[in-house]
């Protein structure tokens, strides 16, 4: 470890620290449709969008309306997309006159970048067109997150709504989201990108001779829009195969903190966004500190872990320990640009987040490291999460918390205002038990069938290890893989693209219902017998609910992999 | 014929999502009993 690695990973937290209020400020005024400072810009646009649509923007849907013009939405997306992987080969902007993507394949990828995953089972510069990647993926990215974002707005204005029996328009909130929030950040850093490095061209792939005389074809494309998209949606979903370890998408130690920052901000902004909505910031505060105390724990377990080294690798590679001209630690899957506090903090980051991308290979990470960063994915994507489902999945948990208080001392639980009773418990729970019946049922099943154990490319614990990351990245919206695992199989293809729908829509619904039934309740004022939810007790009790929820789900599932193969590696058994 | 049934399982899975929003209003609009709320 090194006090400058620490550094680079405090000036990330203040950088998003930083930024939560402002932003989350001009969130609220979006999503509440008052005046911000691009309005008399983007103003007309969205005007001209709900004409030519025929969107009537006052007229507000009930939660199941808004659920099924969502489904609705994604439905047709989702066959937009397929349509396109498919077609390619016949479209324009095709320069390596690449093949249709295979049917399983494609489907895996259009569930994948509709609900806002982005699994990719595929390397992303030699399977998808210019076309594919522009049409296709880059716009799923801007839509599946305008829309999670739009569930989460609608899922508070059901705590700060009174009586009412509509949650929004989800057309509107759809544009709003797309115009105003993503599309003004994503021109800004785009540019960015490019100034630092990241190519953005529609030229085909660069033929060079190499200082040995042969040729190698040099993969680029239009990366630079697609790489903001891919860490501001939560997305994470790539235009190279390695992802942001990548020169092209991720060239200098700046971009790296740059790519790390957008990857979070939009999702900590939410929470202020949350608190400014229900008419209390601290609120908002209040569930940052949790995902901040989480976010920490993670970080500061990585870093110093991964910066030790293997332990099976001591004796053998002094080389493990930092020094002026080396970084140290586990370098394996690291790029030497990023180092080990580098990797480590995109890691934490990306698996908290929902994101997905990476900068590092999440395979050679240490065992205990990977248990790290499955168990990041495995809290339901609360740790800021991606935008919208990071939001929504935390106040899942804070319904659950408030529900534990009350049943301590015989009241009814109440959070924000509401009352929380039964129906929304109940709708709750079934939220809740969505993601790890889709990750552990469906990574039970590969372990015993064929197929699954075809695609592994490790054995013994690490193997295991590669299934169960595979399921709960796609159950919990991630995409990040953990290598090895060879998941381009139509059995794979077609159980991960469930996992992806289950852990995406089957959880929007409830929420989206629990949404409707808030907002229908008035708003009632806080009593003495009220458990405060701003402040210190609150945050640790909240804390201790998603840890307990998520050990008692999980830990069965993580002793069977990371942490026996991390006992194994104490023994020098390596896999 | 795998493009249709491809698409087929896109409908169907759709489908299902749904008849799961009109369960969870069912259940939403079901009277539950009053809460003992102090």
């Amino acid at each position: 470890m090194t006090t400058a690695g620490w550094l680079q990973i405090a000036i990330f937290i203040g950088i998003v620290g930083l930024l939560t209020r402002p932003l989350g400020g001009y969130l609220a005024r979006v999503y509440a449709g008052e005046r911000t400072f691009l309005q008399p810009l983007l103003r007309p646009i969205e005007t001209a969008l709900y004409r030519i649509a025929g969107v009537k923007p006052d007229l507000e849907q009930s939660w199941y309306q808004y659920a099924g013009t969502l489904l609705l939405f994604h439905a047709l997306g989702t066959a937009a997309l397929y349509g396109l992987l498919r077609l390619q080969s016949w479209l324009p902007l095709n320069p390596q006159d690449l093949p249709p993507v295979s049917p399983d394949l494609a489907l895996n990828t259009a569930v994948s970048f509709v609900t806002n995953t982005s699994w990719q089972s595929y390397s992303g510069e030699t399977t998808l067109s210019y076309a594919s990647q522009m049409a296709g993926i880059t716009v799923q990215s801007f839509l599946s997150v305008a829309a999670g974002i739009a569930v989460a707005v609608a899922f508070i204005r059901g705590f700060a709504r009174r009586r009412s029996a509509t949650i929004g328009n989800f057309w509107v909130d759809l544009t709003r989201g797309t115009l105003y929030v993503l599309l003004p950040i994503c021109v800004v850093a785009a540019l960015f990108l490019v100034a630092a490095g990241v190519p953005q061209t529609l030229a085909p792939p660069a033929e060079v001779t190499t200082l040995d005389g042969n040729t190698q074809v040099i993969a680029r494309g239009p990366v630079a829009t697609q790489e903001v998209i891919k860490l501001m949606s939560g997305d994470g979903g790539g235009f190279f195969n390695v992802n942001s370890a990548h020169p092209f998408e991720n060239p200098t130690p700046l971009t790296n903190l740059a790519e790390v920052v957008l990857i979070m901000v939009l999702g900590a902004a939410l929470t202020n966004c949350f608190g400014r909505m229900v008419g209390s910031e601290r609120q908002g505060w209040a569930l940052l500190g949790v995902m901040a105390i989480l976010f920490g724990l993670g970080v500061g377990a990585l870093y110093p872990l991964e910066a030790a080294g293997n332990p099976a690798l001591t004796a053998l590679q002094p080389g493990q320990t930092a020094g002026a001209q080396r970084p140290g630690g586990n370098m394996e899957g690291k790029e030497m640009r990023f180092g080990i506090a580098g990797s480590a903090l995109f890691a934490n980051a990306s698996t908290a987040s929902s994101d997905g991308a990476v900068n590092s290979m999440h395979d050679s990470f240490l065992p205990l490291s990977g248990g790290i960063l499955l168990a990041n994915m495995m809290v339901d994507e609360v740790i800021v999460g991606a935008p919208g489902s990071g939001l929504f999945g935390m106040l899942l948990f804070c319904i659950v918390t408030v529900f534990l208080g009350g049943l301590m001392i015989g009241r009814t639980p109440e959070y924000a205002g509401k009352k929380m009773r039964s129906s929304e418990i109940k709708m709750t729970i079934l939220a809740l038990l969505v993601v790890p019946a889709a990750t552990l049922g469906l990574a039970a099943v590969a372990c015993v069938v064929e197929p699954g154990l075809a695609g592994l490319g490790n054995a013994g614990p690490h193997g295991y290890s590669e299934i169960l990351y595979a399921y709960t990245s796609a159950a919990a919206t991630n995409g990040s893989a953990f290598a090895g695992l060879n998941a381009n199989s139509p059995f794979y293809n077609l159980t991960l693209a469930l996992a992806m729908f289950a852990g995406r829509f089957l959880v929007i619904v409830p929420v989206l219902a629990i949404a409707g039934s808030l907002a229908a309740q008035p708003i009632i004022s806080r009593s003495a017998g009220t458990l405060p939810t701003d402040g210190a007790l609150y945050v640790f009790f909240l804390l201790g609910v998603i840890v307990i929820v998520g050990g008692l789900t999980y830990l069965p599932a993580l002793a069977l992999g990371p942490i026996v193969e991390s006992l194994q590696v104490t023994n020098g058994m390596l896999y | 014929m795998l493009d249709l049934i491809m698409l087929l399982l896109v409908v169907v899975c759709f489908g299902l999502a749904t008849a799961y929003a009109s369960l969870c209003e069912y259940l939403l609009a079901r009277p539950t009993g009053e809460d003992g709320s102090l």
